[in-house]
């Protein structure tokens, strides 16, 4: 039931960090005891799991990250190390995140991941997302986390990155996301799961939307950085707690909705914040959204 | 498709057609290389190397072959490192420019693709940036949150990436909605 989350951190040479994902009592994120800094992106995600984890009384998510500022350089060191720690730790889920999207590394990863691990479900989101996508690797994934502008990028066979998806996807209302679930799904371009978010999340099982959560209505959310890696990181959380794909996106969508309106979420407040919601949230909530009751 | 053309040189018919790419090991690379090529009077565009060419996250500048030499000493020059120059600009793509706002009264949004940064209106403190899932992207949040917008580097100065080449986009049309006109 352990969540591996394999990403990185924003320090400039940043060592290889690996162990246990722990909330600090300043609501700071620590990884095997080592702080990394609080930003939008993965401490951001891994706050969201670990919340759940400790609501769930489930193992905390452990977490396998390197500095990385947009060089590749952490990004590559995590990639040595992904297999041996996820052969050692045997993780129900992994969870790829804020990478560099390099094609190469993430086809060696998988299909090494597929033979040390082959139980394990994999999610990617973020910069994993677009490495998974564009080698072509998309259908080997569990669960992906795009936001609106991201399943154009899913559904646009042509492209390796959202920075070029094509315009005629856009359309006269911008992103549909039930139209481009269908055709990610079609073109290969999208895990059997996928949690779209967006002023309305969509739910879609292999193409086909299975759920849709609009309650509350929080659009500041979508302004404050960080709210869509909490959402994977919910459901990342629940997924590897075994809930059900859908469910598992499902309760993440309106976890993170309530926490936004628990917090009085502004475009100024910060993911953190959020995170720190969480707790209450999930006890007021989870037992009668997804019936996973905690006595 | 007319992608550019040099505006100080006299071009012959049909010069215009005759395209090839600079490829780089790195984003930031290309984008230097753009800079340094504008700087030195060519008017170059940044695009998606085709398919066969691309690792994940990569951009290339497209400039006439006919350039392509003194393109190229111009790029030693600035230290540009070049990985490779090729003839082939077939399967090359722009940069997504869908760019829209949102007011949210205190607060101005806009996005860039999926890239989003958000601006306090009267003070002109960047609150939030987000989107996107390459590494500098928590790394310009850092750099950037919490300071004047008018007072920061371009994130396309600090970042490395697409992602962060995106958020520059955003960056500058937040400042054209707040400051008017363009922003150098």
């Amino acid at each position: 039931m352990t969540l591996l989350v394999v990403a990185t951190y924003p320090v400039v040479d940043g060592p290889v960090l690996e162990g246990v994902v722990t909330i600090e009592p300043d609501g700071g994120i620590a990884i095997g005891g080592t702080r990394v800094p609080s930003s939008q992106g993965t401490s951001a995600m891994l706050g969201a799991a670990a919340q759940v984890a400790a609501h769930l009384g489930t193992p905390a998510p452990h977490a396998l990250v390197a500095g990385d500022i947009g060089r590749g350089d952490g990004t590559r060191h995590v990639y040595e190390h992904l297999v041996e720690v996820a052969a050692r730790i045997r993780p129900s889920v992994i969870a790829f995140h804020y990478m560099q999207p390099v094609m190469a590394l993430m086809r060696r990863a998988v299909e090494q991941l597929a033979e040390s691990v082959p139980d394990t479900l994999l999610v990617a989101d973020a910069g994993g997302m677009y490495a998974a996508k564009a080698a072509g690797l998309a259908n080997r994934f569990e669960l992906m986390t795009p936001d609106v502008g991201e399943v154009g990028f899913l559904a646009d066979p042509a492209v390796t990155h959202p920075a070029y998806v094509s315009h005629y996807l856009f359309g006269n209302e911008g992103f549909d996301p039930v139209v481009l679930a269908g055709r990610a799904h079609e073109t290969g371009g999208a895990a059997r799961v996928l949690l779209i978010k967006g002023v309305r999340d969509h739910i879609a099982r292999d193409g086909v939307i299975e759920a849709e959560v609009d309650d509350p209505c929080v659009p500041e959310l979508e302004a404050i950085g960080g709210t869509g890696d909490t959402v994977t990181g919910l459901a990342s959380a629940f997924l590897a707690a075994g809930f059900p794909t859908v469910d598992a996106a499902r309760c993440a969508c309106l976890a993170n909705r309530e926490a936004g309106r628990a917090m009085g979420a502004t475009p100024a407040l910060h993911a953190r914040d959020l995170v720190a919601a969480l707790p209450g949230v999930l006890r007021d909530n989870l037992c009668r959204w997804g019936g996973a009751c905690v006595v | 498709m007319r992608l550019f053309s040099r505006k100080d040189k006299n071009q012959s018919p049909g010069a215009e057609e005759a395209l090839g790419l600079f490829l780089f090991e790195a984003v930031n690379d290309a984008i230097a290389a753009e800079r340094a090529l504008k700087t030195a009077g060519y008017d170059v565009h940044l695009v998606a190397p085709p398919p066969h060419l691309r690792a994940g996250c990569d951009l290339s500048v497209a400039v006439t072959r006919v350039e392509h030499v003194g393109a190229e000493r111009a790029l030693a020059e600035a230290g540009v490192h070049v990985r490779e120059w090729v003839n082939d600009t077939d399967g090359t793509a722009s940069i997504c420019d869908l760019v829209t706002s949102v007011d949210f009264g205190e607060w101005l949004m806009v996005r860039a693709g999926n890239m989003k940064i958000v601006v306090e209106k009267a003070s002109g403190v960047i609150v939030n940036t987000s989107g996107g899932g390459c590494p500098d992207i928590p790394y310009l949040n850092l750099e950037l949150v919490g300071k004047r917008v008018d007072e920061v580097p371009r994130p396309k100065d600090l970042g490395y990436t697409l992602c962060g080449l995106m958020l520059d986009r955003a960056y500058v049309e937040v400042r054209s909605q707040l400051e008017g006109g363009d922003v150098a």
